[in-house]
């Protein structure tokens, strides 16, 4: 088979990830968070920065399984994590409201010579304060291996 | 730490990934997934023998190593690529490298290029980042 030769994917591209309902960083699961991994937190209100992606990837309007669903595919059949940008304009605080804003940027058919067909998942996703102030932009980018089952 | 282009960075080091903290993870997460709980369904998928560490944690051990080398700087952006997983009871280390440095209100303004290593494997996470340190600091 052939990468020219491969059926479309999914027109997925403009779907909004837009969530439901605020984030909040809780104090208590920053400290565990960070108790895990052997560190203290900061002394002052901030949290980890690794809640870029805790905060968006669960604030955004889809679970990781609804997200695949969108693109046809079983969350069962392991989608994998590619890589992670992230763009921060503030430092992010613990008990804090934050909204994610963010869409499916485009989902991109290949072949790939270890695993068969895949497909390149790149979404954006933008947390905030509720009075619109950016706090951070963050785009990810996920394999979901199809093999043979187009 | 002496800032200045081509110093190496304190590493971080986790002796022991454990499977214990990767529940714990499952759990920041809201993520379920079977292969970072459960050694069968790694070994189901073909995947190994042993559980796998989430990738936000592996990435969360280079962000450790970056504020420690630089207290009270902010992380301005990360560009990471995740390049392999981690296994549960693995050795990693974050290290890293100043590769640019600038100046500006006040501020020193640092981009790095980050790595995390298991042992006896090579690089799990490669990306660069960029920090903005206050003057004085």
């Amino acid at each position: 088979m052939q990468a020219s030769s491969l059926p479309p994917p999914p027109q997925v591209a403009g779907i909004s990830l837009t969530g439901r309902a605020p984030y909040v960083i809780s104090r208590q699961e920053n400290l565990e968070l960070c108790e895990s991994m052997g560190i203290v937190p900061s002394g002052d209100d901030r949290a980890h920065p690794i809640y870029f992606f805790i905060a968006t990837q669960i604030g955004m309007g889809m679970t990781v399984a609804e997200l695949c669903a969108v693109c046809e595919f079983n969350v069962d059949d392991g989608p994998m994590i590619v890589s992670s940008k992230v763009e921060f304009s503030q430092s992010l605080l613990v008990e804090q409201a934050y909204r994610v804003t963010g869409e499916i940027v485009n989902l991109t058919r290949k072949l790939s010579r270890k695993i068969g067909v895949i497909d390149m998942l790149e979404y954006r996703l933008n947390l905030s304060r509720p009075d619109g102030t950016p706090v951070l932009v963050t785009t990810s980018v996920w394999v979901l291996p199809r093999g043979n089952s187009t | 730490m002496k800032i200045a282009v081509g110093n190496t960075l304190p590493p971080f080091r986790v002796e022991c990934v454990s499977p214990e903290g990767m529940k714990a993870w499952a759990g920041f997460l809201r993520d379920p997934n079977p292969i970072h709980l459960d050694p069968r369904a790694v070994k189901s998928k073909g995947l190994g023998d042993r559980v796998i560490n989430q990738g936000p944690a592996n990435l969360a051990y280079v962000i450790n190593m970056l504020q420690r080398a630089f207290p009270g700087a902010m992380i301005r952006t990360l560009d990471i690529r995740y390049v392999d997983n981690v296994f549960g009871g693995e050795a990693v280390e974050a290290s890293g490298k100043i590769t640019q440095l600038s100046e500006s209100a006040g501020e020193i303004r640092l981009a790095c290029e980050v790595v995390l290593r298991a042992e006896a494997r090579g690089a799990v996470i490669s990306g660069t980042a960029t920090l903005c340190v206050p003057v004085g600091t």
